[in-house]
Protein backbone atom coordinates (compact mmCIF):
# COMPACT_ATOMS: atom_id res chain seq x y z
CA UNK A 1 0.00 0.00 0.00
CA UNK A 2 2.70 2.04 1.01
CA UNK A 3 3.13 4.73 -1.69
CA UNK A 4 0.45 3.74 -4.19
CA UNK A 5 -1.77 6.53 -2.22
CA UNK A 6 -2.90 9.23 -4.45
CA UNK A 7 -0.35 12.22 -4.16
CA UNK A 8 -1.82 15.02 -2.15
CA UNK A 9 -0.42 17.44 -4.46
CA UNK A 10 0.95 17.38 -8.00
CA UNK A 11 4.84 17.28 -7.61
CA UNK A 12 5.38 16.85 -10.88
CA UNK A 13 4.75 20.79 -11.61
CA UNK A 14 7.31 22.52 -14.13
CA UNK A 15 7.99 26.08 -14.01
CA UNK A 16 6.34 28.20 -16.30
CA UNK A 17 7.94 31.02 -18.07
CA UNK A 18 4.78 33.27 -16.44
CA UNK A 19 2.33 33.69 -13.63
CA UNK A 20 -0.42 36.06 -12.50
CA UNK A 21 1.22 36.01 -9.24
CA UNK A 22 4.36 34.07 -7.70
CA UNK A 23 4.51 33.79 -4.46
CA UNK A 24 7.78 32.82 -2.58
CA UNK A 25 7.86 30.59 0.50
CA UNK A 26 5.40 27.45 0.40
CA UNK A 27 4.94 27.87 4.03
CA UNK A 28 1.86 28.23 5.38
CA UNK A 29 0.83 31.78 4.67
CA UNK A 30 2.06 31.34 0.95
CA UNK A 31 0.30 28.40 1.03
CA UNK A 32 -3.14 30.03 2.32
CA UNK A 33 -2.57 33.13 -0.12
CA UNK A 34 -2.80 30.68 -3.20
CA UNK A 35 -5.36 28.93 -2.18
CA UNK A 36 -7.74 31.86 -1.63
CA UNK A 37 -6.35 33.89 -4.94
CA UNK A 38 -7.74 30.52 -6.60
CA UNK A 39 -10.67 29.80 -4.78
CA UNK A 40 -11.79 33.24 -4.06
CA UNK A 41 -10.88 34.92 -6.65
CA UNK A 42 -10.30 32.73 -9.84
CA UNK A 43 -6.41 33.26 -9.74
CA UNK A 44 -5.06 30.42 -10.49
CA UNK A 45 -2.50 31.11 -12.38
CA UNK A 46 -0.05 31.08 -9.63
CA UNK A 47 3.32 29.76 -8.73
CA UNK A 48 4.14 28.87 -4.80
CA UNK A 49 8.03 28.82 -5.36
CA UNK A 50 9.60 27.17 -2.44
CA UNK A 51 13.39 26.59 -2.27
CA UNK A 52 13.41 23.10 0.26
CA UNK A 53 9.98 21.34 0.24
CA UNK A 54 6.56 22.42 1.62
CA UNK A 55 5.95 22.94 5.24
CA UNK A 56 10.15 23.14 6.33
CA UNK A 57 9.91 26.14 7.81
CA UNK A 58 7.81 27.51 10.24
CA UNK A 59 4.91 25.59 9.23
CA UNK A 60 6.37 22.57 10.76
CA UNK A 61 8.09 23.55 13.82
CA UNK A 62 5.66 25.85 14.99
CA UNK A 63 3.91 24.08 18.62
CA UNK A 64 0.14 24.05 16.75
CA UNK A 65 -1.73 26.48 19.80
CA UNK A 66 -3.98 28.94 17.90
CA UNK A 67 -6.07 31.64 20.30
CA UNK A 68 -7.43 35.14 19.70
CA UNK A 69 -7.00 36.61 23.36
CA UNK A 70 -4.02 39.16 22.14
CA UNK A 71 -4.12 42.42 23.31
CA UNK A 72 -4.70 44.88 20.50
CA UNK A 73 -8.17 46.09 18.69
CA UNK A 74 -5.77 45.98 15.36
CA UNK A 75 -4.99 42.50 16.58
CA UNK A 76 -7.88 40.92 18.28
CA UNK A 77 -10.83 41.15 15.22
CA UNK A 78 -8.24 39.22 12.76
CA UNK A 79 -6.96 36.53 15.39
CA UNK A 80 -10.70 36.08 16.54
CA UNK A 81 -12.04 35.47 12.07
CA UNK A 82 -8.77 32.96 12.18
CA UNK A 83 -10.37 30.72 15.00
CA UNK A 84 -13.11 30.41 13.65
CA UNK A 85 -12.06 29.54 10.05
CA UNK A 86 -10.88 26.06 11.41
CA UNK A 87 -13.96 24.66 11.17
CA UNK A 88 -15.04 26.20 7.96
CA UNK A 89 -12.01 25.22 6.07
CA UNK A 90 -11.44 21.58 7.39
CA UNK A 91 -15.56 21.32 6.11
CA UNK A 92 -14.10 22.89 2.58
CA UNK A 93 -10.92 21.18 2.27
CA UNK A 94 -12.63 17.69 3.49
CA UNK A 95 -9.38 17.46 5.46
CA UNK A 96 -9.53 17.18 8.74
CA UNK A 97 -7.11 19.94 10.67
CA UNK A 98 -7.58 17.95 14.03
CA UNK A 99 -8.47 21.41 15.44
CA UNK A 100 -9.04 20.67 19.29
CA UNK A 101 -10.12 23.63 21.28
CA UNK A 102 -9.59 22.83 24.19
CA UNK A 103 -8.30 26.29 25.71
CA UNK A 104 -5.87 28.50 26.68
CA UNK A 105 -4.98 29.06 30.10
CA UNK A 106 -2.28 31.89 30.60
CA UNK A 107 -0.85 32.13 34.41
CA UNK A 108 -0.39 35.13 36.39
CA UNK A 109 1.71 34.72 38.58
CA UNK A 110 2.24 38.34 40.49
CA UNK A 111 -0.54 41.01 41.05
CA UNK A 112 1.02 43.27 38.36
CA UNK A 113 0.81 40.38 35.60
CA UNK A 114 -3.10 40.03 36.55
CA UNK A 115 -4.00 43.73 35.70
CA UNK A 116 -2.30 43.37 33.40
CA UNK A 117 -4.51 40.47 31.95
CA UNK A 118 -7.64 42.29 32.99
CA UNK A 119 -6.99 45.19 30.24
CA UNK A 120 -5.98 41.76 27.72
CA UNK A 121 -9.47 39.97 29.07
CA UNK A 122 -11.44 43.64 28.64
CA UNK A 123 -10.01 43.78 25.12
CA UNK A 124 -11.07 40.41 23.97
CA UNK A 125 -14.71 40.47 25.41
CA UNK A 126 -15.09 44.36 23.84
CA UNK A 127 -14.16 42.24 20.70
CA UNK A 128 -16.75 39.33 21.51
CA UNK A 129 -14.25 36.71 22.36
CA UNK A 130 -14.79 34.57 24.90
CA UNK A 131 -11.63 35.38 27.42
CA UNK A 132 -11.89 35.69 31.38
CA UNK A 133 -9.68 35.60 34.61
CA UNK A 134 -9.93 33.12 36.95
CA UNK A 135 -8.41 32.25 40.21
CA UNK A 136 -6.13 29.76 41.68
CA UNK A 137 -8.72 27.38 42.52
CA UNK A 138 -10.20 27.84 39.12
CA UNK A 139 -7.03 26.89 37.74
CA UNK A 140 -6.54 24.23 39.76
CA UNK A 141 -9.82 22.66 39.20
CA UNK A 142 -8.95 23.43 35.13
CA UNK A 143 -5.71 21.65 35.52
CA UNK A 144 -5.71 19.47 38.26
CA UNK A 145 -1.66 18.54 37.73
CA UNK A 146 -0.97 22.15 38.33
CA UNK A 147 0.74 23.25 41.50
CA UNK A 148 -0.92 26.07 42.78
CA UNK A 149 0.40 26.30 46.27
CA UNK A 150 3.21 28.69 47.87
CA UNK A 151 6.00 26.46 47.20
CA UNK A 152 6.69 27.67 43.57
CA UNK A 153 9.23 30.45 43.17
CA UNK A 154 6.22 32.59 41.65
CA UNK A 155 3.09 31.01 43.11
CA UNK A 156 0.22 31.56 40.70
CA UNK A 157 -2.22 34.34 41.25
CA UNK A 158 -4.21 33.45 38.85
CA UNK A 159 -4.50 33.08 35.00
CA UNK A 160 -6.42 34.06 31.72
CA UNK A 161 -8.76 30.91 30.75
CA UNK A 162 -9.67 31.71 26.72
CA UNK A 163 -12.07 28.44 25.75
CA UNK A 164 -11.89 28.99 22.10
CA UNK A 165 -8.57 28.85 21.84
CA UNK A 166 -6.33 25.01 21.59
CA UNK A 167 -4.56 22.97 19.26
CA UNK A 168 -4.56 22.69 15.00
CA UNK A 169 -2.38 19.66 13.26
CA UNK A 170 0.10 22.32 11.62
CA UNK A 171 1.22 19.49 8.98
CA UNK A 172 -2.57 19.19 7.91
CA UNK A 173 -2.88 22.44 7.86
CA UNK A 174 0.34 22.14 5.58
CA UNK A 175 -1.30 19.05 3.32
CA UNK A 176 -4.95 20.65 2.94
CA UNK A 177 -3.98 23.76 1.84
CA UNK A 178 -1.39 22.78 -0.75
CA UNK A 179 -3.99 19.79 -2.18
CA UNK A 180 -6.50 22.01 -2.17
CA UNK A 181 -4.41 25.26 -4.12
CA UNK A 182 -3.08 22.50 -6.84
CA UNK A 183 -6.95 20.98 -7.30
CA UNK A 184 -7.47 24.85 -8.51
CA UNK A 185 -4.57 25.17 -10.33
CA UNK A 186 -1.57 26.55 -8.49
CA UNK A 187 1.60 25.01 -9.07
CA UNK A 188 3.42 24.31 -5.92
CA UNK A 189 7.20 24.18 -7.02
CA UNK A 190 9.48 22.49 -4.37
CA UNK A 191 13.55 22.63 -4.39
CA UNK A 192 13.78 26.19 -6.44
CA UNK A 193 15.11 29.10 -4.97
CA UNK A 194 14.56 32.68 -5.83
CA UNK A 195 17.61 34.41 -6.33
CA UNK A 196 16.29 37.94 -7.52
CA UNK A 197 13.22 40.02 -8.61
CA UNK A 198 13.06 42.19 -10.85
CA UNK A 199 11.80 45.66 -11.57
CA UNK A 200 11.38 48.23 -14.12
CA UNK A 201 9.44 51.63 -13.31
CA UNK A 202 8.62 51.15 -9.68
CA UNK A 203 6.76 48.19 -11.05
CA UNK A 204 7.74 43.91 -10.87
CA UNK A 205 8.21 42.67 -13.72
CA UNK A 206 9.69 39.18 -12.84
CA UNK A 207 10.97 36.56 -10.33
CA UNK A 208 14.37 34.72 -11.02
CA UNK A 209 15.20 31.57 -9.83
CA UNK A 210 17.47 28.92 -9.85
CA UNK A 211 15.85 27.39 -13.05
CA UNK A 212 15.03 30.26 -14.82
CA UNK A 213 13.40 33.58 -15.12
CA UNK A 214 9.41 34.25 -14.07
CA UNK A 215 7.78 36.88 -15.88
CA UNK A 216 4.94 37.96 -13.61
CA UNK A 217 3.21 41.82 -12.99
CA UNK A 218 2.59 40.43 -8.66
CA UNK A 219 5.17 39.16 -6.01
CA UNK A 220 4.37 37.88 -2.78
CA UNK A 221 7.31 37.57 -0.26
CA UNK A 222 6.09 34.64 2.45
CA UNK A 223 9.64 33.78 2.81
CA UNK A 224 8.89 33.72 6.90
CA UNK A 225 12.04 34.31 8.43
CA UNK A 226 13.95 35.02 5.30
CA UNK A 227 11.06 37.69 3.98
CA UNK A 228 13.54 40.82 5.87
CA UNK A 229 16.98 39.05 4.08
CA UNK A 230 15.16 38.61 0.71
CA UNK A 231 13.62 42.24 0.69
CA UNK A 232 17.02 43.59 2.01
CA UNK A 233 18.82 41.56 -0.72
CA UNK A 234 16.68 41.94 -3.73
CA UNK A 235 15.19 45.06 -3.34
CA UNK A 236 17.31 46.97 -0.91
CA UNK A 237 14.11 47.63 0.97
CA UNK A 238 15.25 46.79 4.98
CA UNK A 239 12.60 45.57 7.32
CA UNK A 240 12.22 46.35 11.01
CA UNK A 241 13.11 42.41 11.74
CA UNK A 242 15.13 40.41 13.75
CA UNK A 243 15.52 36.67 12.90
CA UNK A 244 15.59 34.82 16.30
CA UNK A 245 15.43 31.05 16.94
CA UNK A 246 12.92 29.57 19.04
CA UNK A 247 13.02 26.48 20.57
CA UNK A 248 10.70 23.62 21.16
CA UNK A 249 10.56 20.11 22.67
CA UNK A 250 8.39 17.14 23.45
CA UNK A 251 8.34 14.91 26.22
CA UNK A 252 7.64 11.12 25.81
CA UNK A 253 4.07 10.10 25.51
CA UNK A 254 2.06 10.32 28.95
CA UNK A 255 -1.36 9.47 29.79
CA UNK A 256 -4.01 12.25 29.29
CA UNK A 257 -3.11 14.44 32.48
CA UNK A 258 -3.18 18.31 30.60
CA UNK A 259 -6.62 19.15 29.15
CA UNK A 260 -5.80 22.89 27.90
CA UNK A 261 -2.89 24.81 26.35
CA UNK A 262 -1.15 26.52 29.29
CA UNK A 263 1.50 29.14 29.18
CA UNK A 264 3.66 31.25 31.46
CA UNK A 265 5.31 34.38 30.83
CA UNK A 266 7.02 34.39 33.70
CA UNK A 267 8.22 31.19 33.82
CA UNK A 268 9.44 31.55 30.05
CA UNK A 269 7.27 28.26 29.38
CA UNK A 270 3.70 27.07 27.39
CA UNK A 271 2.83 23.46 27.27
CA UNK A 272 0.30 21.64 25.79
CA UNK A 273 -0.63 18.09 25.41
CA UNK A 274 -0.75 16.61 22.33
CA UNK A 275 -3.05 14.10 20.82
CA UNK A 276 -0.36 11.16 21.08
CA UNK A 277 0.07 12.41 24.66
CA UNK A 278 3.26 13.71 24.46
CA UNK A 279 3.47 16.95 26.56
CA UNK A 280 4.87 19.69 23.77
CA UNK A 281 6.90 22.65 25.22
CA UNK A 282 8.66 25.56 24.42
CA UNK A 283 9.14 29.25 24.19
CA UNK A 284 12.81 30.14 24.70
CA UNK A 285 14.55 32.77 22.00
CA UNK A 286 18.35 33.21 22.76
CA UNK A 287 18.19 36.69 22.36
CA UNK A 288 20.72 37.19 19.68
CA UNK A 289 19.47 36.76 15.60
CA UNK A 290 20.61 33.83 13.82
CA UNK A 291 19.28 31.31 11.24
CA UNK A 292 20.11 28.36 12.97
CA UNK A 293 18.15 25.70 13.82
CA UNK A 294 19.97 24.22 16.66
CA UNK A 295 18.69 23.78 20.32
CA UNK A 296 20.85 24.45 23.41
CA UNK A 297 21.18 22.31 26.62
CA UNK A 298 21.20 25.66 28.32
CA UNK A 299 17.46 25.75 27.36
CA UNK A 300 16.29 22.22 27.78
CA UNK A 301 17.59 22.35 31.28
CA UNK A 302 15.68 25.70 31.98
CA UNK A 303 12.62 24.15 30.72
CA UNK A 304 12.77 20.99 32.90
CA UNK A 305 12.88 23.17 35.57
CA UNK A 306 10.09 25.38 34.47
CA UNK A 307 7.49 22.91 33.74
CA UNK A 308 8.72 20.79 36.79
CA UNK A 309 7.68 23.96 38.29
CA UNK A 310 3.84 24.18 37.42
CA UNK A 311 3.55 20.56 36.87
CA UNK A 312 5.77 18.28 39.18
CA UNK A 313 4.29 15.23 38.27
CA UNK A 314 5.85 15.80 35.27
CA UNK A 315 9.73 15.23 37.13
CA UNK A 316 11.55 12.27 35.94
CA UNK A 317 9.49 12.36 32.49
CA UNK A 318 11.73 12.05 29.67
CA UNK A 319 12.39 14.81 26.91
CA UNK A 320 12.24 12.74 23.75
CA UNK A 321 12.60 15.25 20.82
CA UNK A 322 13.65 19.01 20.47
CA UNK A 323 14.06 21.41 17.46
CA UNK A 324 13.79 24.77 16.95
CA UNK A 325 12.45 27.52 14.33
CA UNK A 326 13.25 31.05 13.13
CA UNK A 327 10.75 34.07 14.13
CA UNK A 328 10.91 36.92 12.65
CA UNK A 329 10.34 39.48 15.60
CA UNK A 330 9.38 43.39 14.52
CA UNK A 331 10.25 45.72 17.40
CA UNK A 332 6.41 45.93 18.61
CA UNK A 333 5.20 41.81 17.64
CA UNK A 334 2.91 42.81 15.42
CA UNK A 335 3.50 41.24 11.78
CA UNK A 336 4.22 43.29 8.63
CA UNK A 337 1.63 43.19 5.98
CA UNK A 338 2.18 45.79 2.74
CA UNK A 339 1.80 46.13 -0.58
CA UNK A 340 2.45 48.03 -3.93
CA UNK A 341 4.73 50.37 -1.39
CA UNK A 342 7.22 51.32 -3.12
CA UNK A 343 7.38 49.04 -5.81
CA UNK A 344 3.74 48.09 -7.19
CA UNK A 345 3.04 44.52 -7.47
CA UNK A 346 5.55 44.00 -4.85
CA UNK A 347 3.52 42.55 -1.64
CA UNK A 348 4.67 41.76 1.69
CA UNK A 349 4.00 39.28 4.32
CA UNK A 350 6.70 39.15 7.22
CA UNK A 351 7.27 39.82 10.81
CA UNK A 352 4.79 37.55 12.22
CA UNK A 353 7.28 36.14 15.04
CA UNK A 354 5.76 33.29 16.89
CA UNK A 355 2.04 34.59 15.76
CA UNK A 356 2.54 33.19 12.19
CA UNK A 357 0.32 29.34 12.70
CA UNK A 358 -2.37 31.87 14.45
CA UNK A 359 -2.75 33.41 11.86
CA UNK A 360 -2.30 31.85 8.35
CA UNK A 361 -5.24 31.22 6.89
CA UNK A 362 -6.87 34.08 7.42
CA UNK A 363 -4.37 36.35 6.59
CA UNK A 364 -3.84 34.56 3.49
CA UNK A 365 -7.76 34.95 2.75
CA UNK A 366 -7.26 39.05 3.01
CA UNK A 367 -3.78 38.79 1.35
CA UNK A 368 -5.74 37.17 -1.94
CA UNK A 369 -8.43 40.41 -1.76
CA UNK A 370 -4.96 42.61 -1.38
CA UNK A 371 -3.57 40.84 -4.36
CA UNK A 372 -6.71 40.40 -6.69
CA UNK A 373 -8.07 43.91 -6.42
CA UNK A 374 -4.79 46.07 -5.34
CA UNK A 375 -6.64 47.32 -2.61
CA UNK A 376 -5.73 46.86 0.73
CA UNK A 377 -8.67 45.33 3.18
CA UNK A 378 -9.79 47.25 6.18
CA UNK A 379 -8.69 44.82 8.36
CA UNK A 380 -4.92 44.99 7.27
CA UNK A 381 -4.42 47.99 6.91
CA UNK A 382 -2.69 49.03 10.44
CA UNK A 383 -0.12 46.11 9.44
CA UNK A 384 1.39 48.57 6.70
CA UNK A 385 5.43 48.76 7.45
CA UNK A 386 5.10 52.58 7.59
CA UNK A 387 3.36 52.52 11.41
CA UNK A 388 7.52 52.49 12.63
CA UNK A 389 8.52 55.35 10.77
CA UNK A 390 4.89 56.93 11.74
CA UNK A 391 6.03 56.01 15.05
CA UNK A 392 2.89 54.58 15.62
CA UNK A 393 3.65 50.71 17.00
CA UNK A 394 1.47 48.53 18.44
CA UNK A 395 1.09 47.59 21.97
CA UNK A 396 1.20 44.07 21.76
CA UNK A 397 3.98 43.55 24.04
CA UNK A 398 2.49 43.15 27.21
CA UNK A 399 5.77 44.27 29.04
CA UNK A 400 9.72 44.85 27.66
CA UNK A 401 9.86 42.28 25.11
CA UNK A 402 13.06 40.39 26.95
CA UNK A 403 13.52 38.24 24.01
CA UNK A 404 13.95 40.68 21.20
CA UNK A 405 17.53 42.46 20.88
CA UNK A 406 15.69 45.65 20.48
CA UNK A 407 15.25 46.82 24.29
CA UNK B 1 24.29 26.83 20.08
CA UNK B 2 27.47 27.11 21.79
CA UNK B 3 27.96 30.78 21.00
CA UNK B 4 31.35 31.73 22.55
CA UNK B 5 32.30 35.96 22.09
CA UNK B 6 35.35 37.48 22.67
CA UNK B 7 35.40 40.56 24.78
CA UNK B 8 38.40 43.29 24.35
CA UNK B 9 38.73 43.18 28.02
CA UNK B 10 37.99 39.66 29.66
CA UNK B 11 38.81 36.97 26.54
CA UNK B 12 36.35 34.62 25.30
CA UNK B 13 33.30 34.12 27.37
CA UNK B 14 30.06 32.30 26.99
CA UNK B 15 27.59 33.92 24.83
CA UNK B 16 25.01 34.06 27.62
CA UNK B 17 27.48 36.38 29.59
CA UNK B 18 26.60 39.38 26.70
CA UNK B 19 23.61 41.18 25.47
CA UNK B 20 23.16 41.73 21.54
CA UNK B 21 23.55 45.35 20.66
CA UNK B 22 21.91 44.81 17.57
CA UNK B 23 23.80 45.36 13.80
CA UNK B 24 26.12 47.79 13.82
CA UNK B 25 25.04 50.88 12.07
CA UNK B 26 28.13 53.22 13.07
CA UNK B 27 27.23 57.00 15.13
CA UNK B 28 24.12 58.08 15.16
CA UNK B 29 22.71 60.43 11.84
CA UNK B 30 23.04 63.99 12.63
CA UNK B 31 19.90 65.42 14.42
CA UNK B 32 20.12 68.23 11.87
CA UNK B 33 17.73 68.09 8.92
CA UNK B 34 16.34 63.85 11.01
CA UNK B 35 13.60 63.05 9.05
CA UNK B 36 11.62 60.19 10.96
CA UNK B 37 11.97 57.80 7.82
CA UNK B 38 15.70 57.99 8.35
CA UNK B 39 15.51 57.80 12.08
CA UNK B 40 13.24 54.90 11.57
CA UNK B 41 15.88 53.13 9.45
CA UNK B 42 18.52 53.63 12.17
CA UNK B 43 16.44 52.71 15.22
CA UNK B 44 14.35 49.59 13.62
CA UNK B 45 15.57 48.17 10.11
CA UNK B 46 17.93 45.95 9.98
CA UNK B 47 19.78 44.11 7.11
CA UNK B 48 19.01 40.84 8.40
CA UNK B 49 21.91 39.32 7.13
CA UNK B 50 22.37 35.61 6.39
CA UNK B 51 25.72 35.13 6.70
CA UNK B 52 28.19 36.84 8.12
CA UNK B 53 27.62 40.77 9.97
CA UNK B 54 29.17 43.20 11.70
CA UNK B 55 27.12 43.71 14.89
CA UNK B 56 27.39 45.29 18.28
CA UNK B 57 27.81 43.68 22.08
CA UNK B 58 27.87 44.12 25.58
CA UNK B 59 29.49 42.28 28.35
CA UNK B 60 26.40 42.60 30.72
CA UNK B 61 27.42 40.15 33.09
CA UNK B 62 31.44 40.83 32.86
CA UNK B 63 33.27 44.50 32.49
CA UNK B 64 30.56 46.12 31.07
CA UNK B 65 31.95 47.27 27.68
CA UNK B 66 30.61 47.55 24.70
CA UNK B 67 32.12 45.97 21.25
CA UNK B 68 31.66 44.88 17.83
CA UNK B 69 32.60 41.65 16.27
CA UNK B 70 32.30 39.72 13.13
CA UNK B 71 29.77 36.75 13.59
CA UNK B 72 28.06 34.30 10.93
CA UNK B 73 24.19 33.95 11.22
CA UNK B 74 24.03 30.73 9.64
CA UNK B 75 26.44 28.97 11.99
CA UNK B 76 26.13 31.55 15.25
CA UNK B 77 30.31 31.60 15.55
CA UNK B 78 32.32 34.61 15.74
CA UNK B 79 34.01 34.84 12.93
CA UNK B 80 36.60 38.03 13.79
CA UNK B 81 37.86 39.09 17.13
CA UNK B 82 36.55 42.52 18.87
CA UNK B 83 37.14 45.97 17.86
CA UNK B 84 36.36 48.23 20.78
CA UNK B 85 34.54 51.13 20.52
CA UNK B 86 36.12 54.56 21.34
CA UNK B 87 34.02 55.81 24.47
Amino acid sequence: MLGRGKRLWSRSKRLKSSYDAVIIGGGLHGLATAYFLATRHGMNHVAVVEKRYIGFGGAGRNTAIVRANQRTQENLPLYKEALELWPVLTQELDFNLMFYNCGNLNLAHSEAALKAMRLQVASAQFHGIDSRLIDPKECKELVPALDVSDRLRYPIYGGMYHPPGGIVRHDAVVWGLASGASQKGVDIIQGVAVTGIGVQGGRITSVETDHGTITTPRVLNAAGAYAAAISCEMLGMRLPISVLTIQAMVTQPLKPILHHVISSGTYHCYANQTLKGEVATGAHMDPWPNYTTQCTAHYIKHQAEALTQLLPCLKGVKFMRAWAGLADMTPDMAPIIDGNDPVRGYYLDCGWGYFGFKSCVVTGKYLADFMASGVCPQILRPFTGRRFEQHRLMGETPALVHYSPDN
Amino acid sequence: MALTITCPICGKRSGYEFRFGGEDKGPPPQAAGLTPAAWCDYVHRNNCVAGVQKEWWCHRQGCGTWFSIYRDTTKNLEVAGPQSEDV
